[in-house]
Protein backbone atom coordinates (compact mmCIF):
# COMPACT_ATOMS: atom_id res chain seq x y z
CA UNK A 1 0.00 0.00 0.00
CA UNK A 2 1.66 3.28 -1.11
CA UNK A 3 0.93 6.81 -0.02
CA UNK A 4 -1.11 9.00 -2.32
CA UNK A 5 0.51 12.38 -2.81
CA UNK A 6 -1.13 15.56 -4.05
CA UNK A 7 1.60 17.88 -5.37
CA UNK A 8 2.05 21.48 -4.31
CA UNK A 9 -0.49 23.87 -5.82
CA UNK A 10 -2.24 21.14 -7.84
CA UNK A 11 -5.97 20.44 -8.19
CA UNK A 12 -7.09 16.85 -8.50
CA UNK A 13 -10.19 14.71 -8.07
CA UNK A 14 -10.24 11.85 -5.56
CA UNK A 15 -12.80 9.34 -4.26
CA UNK A 16 -11.01 6.77 -2.12
CA UNK A 17 -7.43 6.41 -0.88
CA UNK A 18 -6.09 3.13 0.51
CA UNK A 19 -3.26 4.05 2.86
CA UNK A 20 -2.12 7.57 3.72
CA UNK A 21 -2.85 10.77 1.81
CA UNK A 22 -0.19 13.48 1.70
CA UNK A 23 -1.33 16.89 0.51
CA UNK A 24 1.28 19.52 -0.21
CA UNK A 25 0.85 23.26 0.31
CA UNK A 26 -1.71 25.03 -1.86
CA UNK A 27 -3.35 21.85 -3.21
CA UNK A 28 -7.07 21.54 -3.87
CA UNK A 29 -9.04 18.29 -4.00
CA UNK A 30 -12.43 17.84 -5.68
CA UNK A 31 -14.26 15.00 -4.04
CA UNK A 32 -16.21 12.28 -5.82
CA UNK A 33 -19.02 11.58 -3.40
CA UNK A 34 -17.05 11.27 -0.18
CA UNK A 35 -13.26 11.12 0.07
CA UNK A 36 -12.36 8.16 2.27
CA UNK A 37 -8.75 7.75 3.40
CA UNK A 38 -8.04 4.45 5.17
CA UNK A 39 -4.88 5.85 6.81
CA UNK A 40 -3.75 9.34 7.74
CA UNK A 41 -4.65 12.49 5.82
CA UNK A 42 -1.58 14.70 6.19
CA UNK A 43 -1.57 18.32 5.05
CA UNK A 44 1.61 20.36 4.68
CA UNK A 45 0.22 23.91 4.72
CA UNK A 46 -2.84 25.58 3.24
CA UNK A 47 -5.14 23.24 1.32
CA UNK A 48 -8.79 22.73 0.50
CA UNK A 49 -11.12 19.77 0.18
CA UNK A 50 -14.27 20.44 -1.83
CA UNK A 51 -16.58 17.85 -0.30
CA UNK A 52 -16.63 15.41 2.61
CA UNK A 53 -13.52 13.77 4.07
CA UNK A 54 -13.29 10.66 6.22
CA UNK A 55 -9.95 9.39 7.50
CA UNK A 56 -8.32 7.45 10.32
CA UNK A 57 -6.07 10.34 11.45
CA UNK A 58 -5.78 13.95 10.32
CA UNK A 59 -2.76 16.21 10.64
CA UNK A 60 -1.87 19.64 9.37
CA UNK A 61 1.23 21.72 9.82
CA UNK A 62 1.65 25.47 9.42
CA UNK A 63 -1.41 26.47 7.43
CA UNK A 64 -5.17 26.42 7.15
CA UNK A 65 -7.07 23.45 5.78
CA UNK A 66 -10.58 24.16 4.52
CA UNK A 67 -13.08 21.37 4.12
CA UNK A 68 -16.34 22.38 2.49
CA UNK A 69 -18.29 19.32 3.65
CA UNK A 70 -18.24 17.01 6.65
CA UNK A 71 -15.02 15.86 8.31
CA UNK A 72 -14.96 12.50 10.07
CA UNK A 73 -11.74 11.46 11.78
CA UNK A 74 -11.79 8.07 13.48
CA UNK A 75 -8.91 8.83 15.80
CA UNK A 76 -6.80 11.97 16.25
CA UNK A 77 -7.10 15.33 14.51
CA UNK A 78 -4.03 17.51 14.96
CA UNK A 79 -2.90 20.85 13.54
CA UNK A 80 0.55 22.11 14.54
CA UNK A 81 0.79 25.87 13.99
CA UNK A 82 -2.30 25.40 11.88
CA UNK A 83 -6.02 26.10 11.63
CA UNK A 84 -9.00 24.16 10.35
CA UNK A 85 -12.22 25.35 8.73
CA UNK A 86 -15.03 22.82 8.30
CA UNK A 87 -18.11 23.73 6.27
CA UNK A 88 -20.18 20.78 7.50
CA UNK A 89 -20.06 18.62 10.61
CA UNK A 90 -16.94 17.53 12.48
CA UNK A 91 -16.41 14.25 14.29
CA UNK A 92 -13.16 12.96 15.82
CA UNK A 93 -11.86 11.14 18.87
CA UNK A 94 -9.52 13.96 19.86
CA UNK A 95 -9.01 17.42 18.34
CA UNK A 96 -5.74 19.27 19.02
CA UNK A 97 -5.27 22.49 17.06
CA UNK A 98 -2.69 25.18 17.76
CA UNK A 99 -4.46 28.09 16.09
CA UNK A 100 -8.16 28.16 15.23
CA UNK A 101 -11.05 25.83 14.52
CA UNK A 102 -14.19 27.03 12.73
CA UNK A 103 -17.05 24.57 12.26
CA UNK A 104 -20.38 25.33 10.60
CA UNK A 105 -22.14 22.09 11.43
CA UNK A 106 -22.40 20.05 14.64
CA UNK A 107 -19.03 19.16 16.19
CA UNK A 108 -18.35 16.11 18.34
CA UNK A 109 -15.16 14.74 19.92
CA UNK A 110 -14.08 13.32 23.24
CA UNK A 111 -11.69 16.23 23.71
CA UNK A 112 -11.12 19.58 22.01
CA UNK A 113 -7.80 21.29 22.77
CA UNK A 114 -7.52 24.55 20.82
CA UNK A 115 -4.75 27.10 21.31
CA UNK A 116 -6.36 30.17 19.74
CA UNK A 117 -10.08 30.18 19.03
CA UNK A 118 -12.92 27.73 18.58
CA UNK A 119 -15.91 29.00 16.66
CA UNK A 120 -18.92 26.72 16.18
CA UNK A 121 -22.05 27.74 14.28
CA UNK A 122 -24.08 24.77 15.55
CA UNK A 123 -23.82 22.39 18.51
CA UNK A 124 -20.70 21.02 20.15
CA UNK A 125 -20.56 17.82 22.19
CA UNK A 126 -17.47 16.70 24.10
CA UNK A 127 -16.18 15.50 27.43
CA UNK A 128 -13.58 18.23 27.70
CA UNK A 129 -13.10 21.50 25.84
CA UNK A 130 -9.99 23.59 26.41
CA UNK A 131 -9.37 26.81 24.49
CA UNK A 132 -6.50 29.22 25.06
CA UNK A 133 -8.31 32.25 23.67
CA UNK A 134 -11.93 32.53 22.63
CA UNK A 135 -14.73 29.98 22.45
CA UNK A 136 -18.01 30.72 20.70
CA UNK A 137 -20.75 28.16 20.18
CA UNK A 138 -23.93 29.39 18.51
CA UNK A 139 -25.89 26.26 19.47
CA UNK A 140 -25.93 24.03 22.50
CA UNK A 141 -22.64 23.05 24.13
CA UNK A 142 -22.71 19.78 26.04
CA UNK A 143 -19.55 18.83 27.93
CA UNK A 144 -18.24 17.80 31.29
CA UNK A 145 -15.66 20.59 31.50
CA UNK A 146 -14.99 23.73 29.48
CA UNK A 147 -11.99 25.99 29.98
CA UNK A 148 -11.00 29.12 28.08
CA UNK A 149 -8.33 31.70 28.74
CA UNK A 150 -10.08 34.60 27.05
CA UNK A 151 -13.80 34.71 26.41
CA UNK A 152 -16.63 32.21 26.13
CA UNK A 153 -19.94 32.81 24.38
CA UNK A 154 -22.40 29.93 24.44
CA UNK A 155 -26.07 30.05 23.42
CA UNK A 156 -27.09 27.14 25.62
CA UNK A 157 -24.87 25.33 28.09
CA UNK A 158 -25.21 21.87 29.55
CA UNK A 159 -21.96 21.48 31.46
CA UNK A 160 -20.54 20.14 34.68
CA UNK A 161 -17.74 22.72 35.02
CA UNK A 162 -16.87 26.02 33.35
CA UNK A 163 -13.63 27.94 33.89
CA UNK A 164 -13.02 31.17 31.98
CA UNK A 165 -10.27 33.76 32.25
CA UNK A 166 -12.03 36.82 30.90
CA UNK A 167 -15.69 36.92 29.92
CA UNK A 168 -18.33 34.20 30.07
CA UNK A 169 -21.54 35.06 28.25
CA UNK A 170 -24.17 32.32 28.37
CA UNK A 171 -27.55 32.42 26.71
CA UNK A 172 -29.00 30.02 29.25
CA UNK A 173 -28.91 26.41 30.39
CA UNK A 174 -27.05 24.97 33.34
CA UNK A 175 -23.60 24.37 34.76
CA UNK A 176 -24.21 21.61 37.26
CA UNK A 177 -21.03 21.84 39.35
CA UNK A 178 -18.85 24.96 39.30
CA UNK A 179 -18.32 28.15 37.31
CA UNK A 180 -15.13 30.15 37.75
CA UNK A 181 -14.78 33.36 35.76
CA UNK A 182 -11.95 35.85 36.15
CA UNK A 183 -13.62 38.90 34.68
CA UNK A 184 -17.27 39.03 33.88
CA UNK A 185 -20.13 36.54 33.85
CA UNK A 186 -23.39 37.19 32.04
CA UNK A 187 -26.37 34.82 31.85
CA UNK A 188 -28.97 36.11 29.38
CA UNK A 189 -31.94 34.02 30.53
CA UNK A 190 -32.91 31.61 33.30
CA UNK A 191 -29.83 29.82 34.48
CA UNK A 192 -28.97 27.01 36.92
CA UNK A 193 -25.58 26.50 38.48
CA UNK A 194 -23.79 24.58 41.21
CA UNK A 195 -21.45 27.31 42.40
CA UNK A 196 -20.37 30.59 40.83
CA UNK A 197 -17.12 32.45 41.47
CA UNK A 198 -16.48 35.66 39.53
CA UNK A 199 -13.58 38.06 40.00
CA UNK A 200 -15.20 41.18 38.57
CA UNK A 201 -18.84 41.46 37.50
CA UNK A 202 -21.66 38.93 37.50
CA UNK A 203 -24.94 39.65 35.79
CA UNK A 204 -28.08 37.52 35.67
CA UNK A 205 -30.49 38.95 33.08
CA UNK A 206 -33.07 36.27 33.89
CA UNK A 207 -33.69 34.26 37.04
CA UNK A 208 -30.74 32.45 38.63
CA UNK A 209 -30.89 29.30 40.73
CA UNK A 210 -27.86 27.70 42.31
CA UNK A 211 -25.51 27.15 45.21
CA UNK A 212 -22.82 29.48 46.48
CA UNK A 213 -22.05 32.77 44.71
CA UNK A 214 -18.81 34.66 45.26
CA UNK A 215 -18.34 37.87 43.28
CA UNK A 216 -15.32 40.09 43.84
CA UNK A 217 -16.80 43.27 42.43
CA UNK A 218 -20.43 43.73 41.47
CA UNK A 219 -23.42 41.38 41.23
CA UNK A 220 -26.56 42.31 39.34
CA UNK A 221 -29.62 40.09 38.99
CA UNK A 222 -32.57 41.50 37.06
CA UNK A 223 -34.96 38.76 38.16
CA UNK A 224 -35.17 36.35 41.07
CA UNK A 225 -32.06 34.80 42.55
CA UNK A 226 -31.78 31.80 44.83
CA UNK A 227 -28.50 30.63 46.31
CA UNK A 228 -26.92 29.04 49.35
CA UNK A 229 -24.22 31.53 50.32
CA UNK A 230 -23.87 34.88 48.56
CA UNK A 231 -20.66 36.89 48.96
CA UNK A 232 -20.10 40.12 47.06
CA UNK A 233 -17.03 42.29 47.55
CA UNK A 234 -18.59 45.51 46.33
CA UNK A 235 -22.19 46.04 45.28
CA UNK A 236 -25.07 43.58 44.98
CA UNK A 237 -28.40 44.37 43.28
CA UNK A 238 -31.29 41.94 42.87
CA UNK A 239 -34.31 43.11 40.89
CA UNK A 240 -36.73 40.40 42.05
CA UNK A 241 -36.88 38.16 45.09
CA UNK A 242 -33.78 36.79 46.79
CA UNK A 243 -33.72 33.54 48.73
CA UNK A 244 -30.77 31.77 50.29
CA UNK A 245 -28.86 30.78 53.40
CA UNK A 246 -26.64 33.81 53.96
CA UNK A 247 -25.48 37.06 52.39
CA UNK A 248 -22.20 38.88 52.96
CA UNK A 249 -21.77 42.09 50.97
CA UNK A 250 -18.82 44.43 51.45
CA UNK A 251 -20.41 47.59 50.17
CA UNK A 252 -24.04 48.06 49.24
CA UNK A 253 -26.87 45.57 48.76
CA UNK A 254 -30.25 46.29 47.16
CA UNK A 255 -33.10 43.83 46.76
CA UNK A 256 -36.26 45.06 45.10
CA UNK A 257 -38.51 42.22 46.27
CA UNK A 258 -38.39 40.21 49.50
CA UNK A 259 -35.15 38.83 50.89
CA UNK A 260 -35.52 35.51 52.67
CA UNK A 261 -32.48 34.03 54.44
CA UNK A 262 -32.07 30.99 56.65
CA UNK A 263 -28.98 32.38 58.32
CA UNK A 264 -27.15 35.72 58.37
CA UNK A 265 -27.23 39.00 56.48
CA UNK A 266 -23.96 40.91 56.81
CA UNK A 267 -23.48 44.14 54.89
CA UNK A 268 -20.54 46.52 55.31
CA UNK A 269 -22.36 49.53 53.93
CA UNK A 270 -26.05 49.94 53.22
CA UNK A 271 -28.76 47.37 52.59
CA UNK A 272 -32.10 48.23 51.04
CA UNK A 273 -34.95 45.73 50.64
CA UNK A 274 -38.16 46.80 48.89
CA UNK A 275 -40.29 44.20 50.68
CA UNK A 276 -39.65 42.23 53.88
CA UNK A 277 -36.31 40.78 54.95
CA UNK A 278 -36.13 37.69 57.16
CA UNK A 279 -33.22 35.71 58.56
CA UNK A 280 -31.47 34.55 61.67
CA UNK A 281 -28.86 37.26 62.20
CA UNK A 282 -28.34 40.80 60.88
CA UNK A 283 -25.15 42.83 60.95
CA UNK A 284 -25.07 46.10 59.03
CA UNK A 285 -22.20 48.57 59.18
CA UNK A 286 -24.14 51.41 57.59
CA UNK A 287 -27.88 51.36 57.16
CA UNK A 288 -30.83 49.01 56.70
CA UNK A 289 -33.94 50.01 54.81
CA UNK A 290 -36.87 47.60 54.36
CA UNK A 291 -40.65 47.39 54.59
CA UNK A 292 -40.19 45.04 57.53
CA UNK A 293 -37.22 43.15 58.96
CA UNK A 294 -37.60 40.06 61.12
CA UNK A 295 -34.60 38.14 62.51
CA UNK A 296 -34.73 35.16 64.85
CA UNK A 297 -31.39 36.01 66.50
CA UNK A 298 -29.51 39.29 66.79
CA UNK A 299 -29.63 42.50 64.77
CA UNK A 300 -26.70 44.88 64.98
CA UNK A 301 -26.80 48.17 63.07
CA UNK A 302 -23.96 50.65 62.83
CA UNK A 303 -25.74 53.60 61.28
CA UNK A 304 -29.42 53.79 60.49
CA UNK A 305 -32.46 51.56 60.23
CA UNK A 306 -35.58 52.63 58.39
CA UNK A 307 -38.63 50.38 58.19
CA UNK A 308 -42.33 50.93 57.69
CA UNK A 309 -43.63 47.98 59.73
CA UNK A 310 -40.64 47.60 62.04
CA UNK A 311 -37.50 45.67 62.87
CA UNK A 312 -37.90 42.61 65.07
CA UNK A 313 -35.11 40.43 66.50
CA UNK A 314 -34.28 38.50 69.68
CA UNK A 315 -31.75 41.23 70.39
CA UNK A 316 -31.30 44.58 68.68
CA UNK A 317 -28.23 46.76 69.05
CA UNK A 318 -28.02 50.21 67.52
CA UNK A 319 -24.53 51.67 67.70
CA UNK A 320 -23.79 55.19 68.91
CA UNK A 321 -25.20 58.10 66.90
CA UNK A 322 -27.47 55.74 64.99
CA UNK A 323 -30.97 56.54 63.83
CA UNK A 324 -34.03 54.26 63.72
CA UNK A 325 -37.21 55.07 61.84
CA UNK A 326 -40.05 52.60 62.37
CA UNK A 327 -40.72 50.51 65.47
CA UNK A 328 -38.03 48.34 67.06
CA UNK A 329 -39.31 45.09 68.52
CA UNK A 330 -37.00 42.84 70.45
CA UNK A 331 -36.26 40.76 73.38
CA UNK A 332 -33.38 42.94 74.42
CA UNK A 333 -32.99 46.33 72.70
CA UNK A 334 -29.91 48.51 73.19
CA UNK A 335 -29.83 51.98 71.69
CA UNK A 336 -26.35 53.49 71.69
CA UNK A 337 -25.50 56.94 73.05
CA UNK A 338 -26.59 60.02 71.11
CA UNK A 339 -28.95 57.93 68.96
CA UNK A 340 -32.54 58.49 67.92
CA UNK A 341 -35.38 55.99 67.75
CA UNK A 342 -39.16 55.95 67.44
CA UNK A 343 -41.31 53.42 69.33
CA UNK A 344 -39.44 50.58 71.03
CA UNK A 345 -40.90 47.28 72.29
CA UNK A 346 -38.95 44.64 74.23
CA UNK A 347 -38.42 42.62 77.35
CA UNK A 348 -35.45 44.83 78.24
CA UNK A 349 -34.82 48.22 76.62
CA UNK A 350 -31.73 50.33 77.26
CA UNK A 351 -31.53 53.84 75.88
CA UNK A 352 -28.01 55.29 75.84
CA UNK A 353 -26.97 58.70 77.22
CA UNK A 354 -28.13 61.77 75.25
CA UNK A 355 -30.33 59.58 73.08
CA UNK A 356 -33.91 60.24 72.13
CA UNK A 357 -36.80 57.77 71.74
CA UNK A 358 -40.56 57.83 71.21
CA UNK A 359 -42.69 55.46 73.25
CA UNK A 360 -41.08 52.56 75.10
CA UNK A 361 -42.99 49.41 76.11
CA UNK A 362 -40.94 46.86 78.06
CA UNK A 363 -40.67 44.75 81.18
CA UNK A 364 -37.49 46.54 82.18
CA UNK A 365 -36.39 49.96 80.96
CA UNK A 366 -33.13 51.75 81.60
CA UNK A 367 -32.61 55.32 80.44
CA UNK A 368 -29.07 56.77 80.28
CA UNK A 369 -27.97 60.26 81.32
CA UNK A 370 -29.84 63.10 79.63
CA UNK A 371 -31.91 60.70 77.52
CA UNK A 372 -35.27 61.99 76.27
CA UNK A 373 -38.35 59.78 75.87
CA UNK A 374 -41.96 60.61 74.96
CA UNK A 375 -43.64 57.88 77.00
CA UNK A 376 -42.76 54.73 78.97
CA UNK A 377 -44.88 51.74 79.98
CA UNK A 378 -43.19 48.99 81.99
CA UNK A 379 -44.21 45.97 84.04
CA UNK A 380 -41.17 45.29 86.27
CA UNK A 381 -38.58 48.07 86.50
CA UNK A 382 -37.73 51.59 85.30
CA UNK A 383 -34.28 53.03 85.95
CA UNK A 384 -33.56 56.56 84.87
CA UNK A 385 -30.16 58.25 85.26
CA UNK A 386 -29.45 61.91 85.86
CA UNK A 387 -31.00 64.44 83.50
CA UNK A 388 -33.51 62.04 81.92
CA UNK A 389 -36.66 63.66 80.50
CA UNK A 390 -39.89 61.70 80.04
CA UNK A 391 -42.63 63.82 78.48
CA UNK A 392 -45.61 61.87 79.93
CA UNK A 393 -45.62 60.46 83.44
CA UNK A 394 -44.14 56.91 83.42
CA UNK A 395 -46.72 54.14 83.77
CA UNK A 396 -46.16 50.81 85.48
CA UNK A 397 -48.75 48.45 83.99
CA UNK A 398 -49.71 44.85 84.69
CA UNK A 399 -49.76 44.02 81.02
CA UNK A 400 -48.03 45.59 78.04
CA UNK A 401 -49.93 46.30 74.81
CA UNK A 402 -49.49 43.72 72.02
CA UNK A 403 -46.17 44.16 70.19
CA UNK A 404 -46.20 44.72 66.44
CA UNK A 405 -44.81 42.04 64.04
CA UNK B 1 -9.82 38.60 24.61
CA UNK B 2 -9.33 39.70 28.15
CA UNK B 3 -10.21 43.35 28.58
CA UNK B 4 -10.41 43.85 24.86
CA UNK B 5 -13.08 44.75 22.38
CA UNK B 6 -14.76 41.37 22.64
CA UNK B 7 -16.39 41.99 25.99
CA UNK B 8 -20.10 41.52 25.37
CA UNK B 9 -22.01 44.52 26.63
CA UNK B 10 -18.88 46.34 27.65
CA UNK B 11 -17.74 49.55 26.09
CA UNK B 12 -15.06 48.94 23.49
CA UNK B 13 -11.66 50.06 24.67
CA UNK B 14 -8.08 49.47 23.74
CA UNK B 15 -6.20 46.85 25.67
CA UNK B 16 -3.85 48.46 28.13
CA UNK B 17 -0.63 46.93 29.37
CA UNK B 18 -2.28 45.59 32.51
CA UNK B 19 -4.94 43.91 30.31
CA UNK B 20 -2.19 42.22 28.30
CA UNK B 21 -0.44 40.91 31.40
CA UNK B 22 -3.76 39.58 32.68
CA UNK B 23 -4.48 38.00 29.29
CA UNK B 24 -1.16 36.17 29.31
CA UNK B 25 -1.66 34.98 32.88
CA UNK B 26 -5.18 33.73 32.19
CA UNK B 27 -4.06 31.79 29.13
CA UNK B 28 -1.10 30.26 31.00
CA UNK B 29 -3.44 29.30 33.85
CA UNK B 30 -5.64 27.28 31.48
CA UNK B 31 -2.78 24.88 30.71
CA UNK B 32 -2.27 23.83 34.34
CA UNK B 33 1.52 23.93 34.34
CA UNK B 34 2.04 22.82 30.73
CA UNK B 35 1.73 26.12 28.83
CA UNK B 36 4.03 26.39 25.83
CA UNK B 37 4.89 29.81 24.50
CA UNK B 38 3.32 29.20 21.07
CA UNK B 39 0.04 28.15 22.65
CA UNK B 40 0.11 31.22 24.90
CA UNK B 41 0.77 33.34 21.82
CA UNK B 42 -2.30 31.96 20.02
CA UNK B 43 -4.46 32.14 23.13
CA UNK B 44 -3.49 35.71 23.92
CA UNK B 45 -3.61 36.82 20.28
CA UNK B 46 -0.08 38.21 20.42
CA UNK B 47 3.00 37.38 18.34
CA UNK B 48 5.45 34.98 19.97
CA UNK B 49 8.26 37.55 20.33
CA UNK B 50 5.93 40.00 22.06
CA UNK B 51 4.43 37.39 24.32
CA UNK B 52 7.94 36.26 25.24
CA UNK B 53 8.74 39.77 26.51
CA UNK B 54 5.60 39.79 28.63
CA UNK B 55 6.34 36.33 30.01
CA UNK B 56 9.95 37.27 30.85
CA UNK B 57 8.65 40.23 32.81
CA UNK B 58 6.04 38.10 34.59
CA UNK B 59 8.74 35.56 35.44
CA UNK B 60 10.96 38.32 36.84
CA UNK B 61 8.09 39.56 39.00
CA UNK B 62 7.36 36.08 40.30
CA UNK B 63 3.90 35.98 38.75
CA UNK B 64 4.87 33.08 36.48
CA UNK B 65 7.22 30.14 36.91
CA UNK B 66 8.75 27.88 34.29
CA UNK B 67 10.47 24.51 34.02
CA UNK B 68 11.96 22.42 31.23
CA UNK B 69 9.90 19.49 29.98
CA UNK B 70 11.31 17.45 27.07
CA UNK B 71 13.90 20.19 26.51
CA UNK B 72 11.29 22.93 26.11
CA UNK B 73 10.16 25.49 28.68
CA UNK B 74 6.62 25.21 29.99
CA UNK B 75 4.98 27.83 32.18
CA UNK B 76 2.59 27.97 35.10
CA UNK B 77 1.01 30.75 37.13
CA UNK B 78 2.22 31.32 40.72
CA UNK B 79 0.18 32.21 43.80
CA UNK B 80 1.32 35.82 43.32
CA UNK B 81 0.13 35.67 39.73
CA UNK B 82 -3.27 34.49 40.88
CA UNK B 83 -3.30 37.32 43.42
CA UNK B 84 -2.60 39.77 40.59
CA UNK B 85 -5.53 38.35 38.58
CA UNK B 86 -7.92 38.49 41.54
CA UNK B 87 -7.04 42.15 42.14
CA UNK B 88 -7.10 43.01 38.45
CA UNK B 89 -10.59 41.59 37.87
CA UNK B 90 -11.99 43.16 41.00
CA UNK B 91 -10.70 46.57 39.93
CA UNK B 92 -11.99 46.07 36.38
CA UNK B 93 -15.43 45.36 37.82
CA UNK B 94 -15.43 48.55 39.89
CA UNK B 95 -14.00 50.64 37.05
CA UNK B 96 -16.73 49.47 34.69
CA UNK B 97 -19.47 50.27 37.21
CA UNK B 98 -17.93 53.67 38.00
CA UNK B 99 -17.66 54.34 34.26
CA UNK B 100 -21.33 53.50 33.76
CA UNK B 101 -22.46 55.77 36.60
CA UNK B 102 -20.34 58.65 35.35
CA UNK B 103 -21.88 58.35 31.89
CA UNK B 104 -25.37 58.35 33.36
CA UNK B 105 -24.46 61.65 34.98
CA UNK B 106 -25.24 60.30 38.42
CA UNK B 107 -23.28 58.91 41.28
CA UNK B 108 -26.20 56.63 42.12
CA UNK B 109 -25.49 53.76 39.81
CA UNK B 110 -28.68 51.82 40.05
CA UNK B 111 -32.26 52.27 41.05
CA UNK B 112 -33.11 51.82 44.69
CA UNK B 113 -36.48 50.66 45.83
CA UNK B 114 -38.62 53.45 47.23
CA UNK B 115 -38.62 54.10 50.94
CA UNK B 116 -40.78 51.72 52.96
CA UNK B 117 -44.33 52.90 53.12
CA UNK B 118 -43.97 55.19 50.14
Amino acid sequence: MTDTQVPRGSRIRLGRVDGDLRVERGASIDVEGRLIVSGEARFEGNAEILGDLECRDFSNEDGTVRISGDLTVQQALRADDGSLVVGGSLSAERVDIDRELHVKGPARAREFDIGGALDGEATLTAEKVSVGGRLRIAGKLEARSVEAGGAVEISEASLDRLEVGGLAHLGGGEVRESIEVGGRFVAESSFKFGSLEVGGLAEFRGDGTGGSIDVGGVLTARGNLSFSKLEVGGIGTIGGTAKGESVDVGGKFDVRGPLELARSLEVGGAVSVGESVTGDRLEVGGSLEARRAVFQGSAEIGGAVRTRDGLKAASIELHRKSHAIGPLVGGRVEIGRMSRAEDVYGSTVEVGPKSRAGRIFAERIRLGENAEVDEVQYTVELRAEEGVRIRSPPQQVSRLPPFPL
Amino acid sequence: MVGGRDDVGALPRRREVSDLYATVLEVVKRYHGAARITRVSYGAGMPVDRVRNFMDRLLALGLLKSEEVDGRPVYDITARGQEFLDTYWKMRGYIEVLGRTTENGSARGHRRPGPPGA
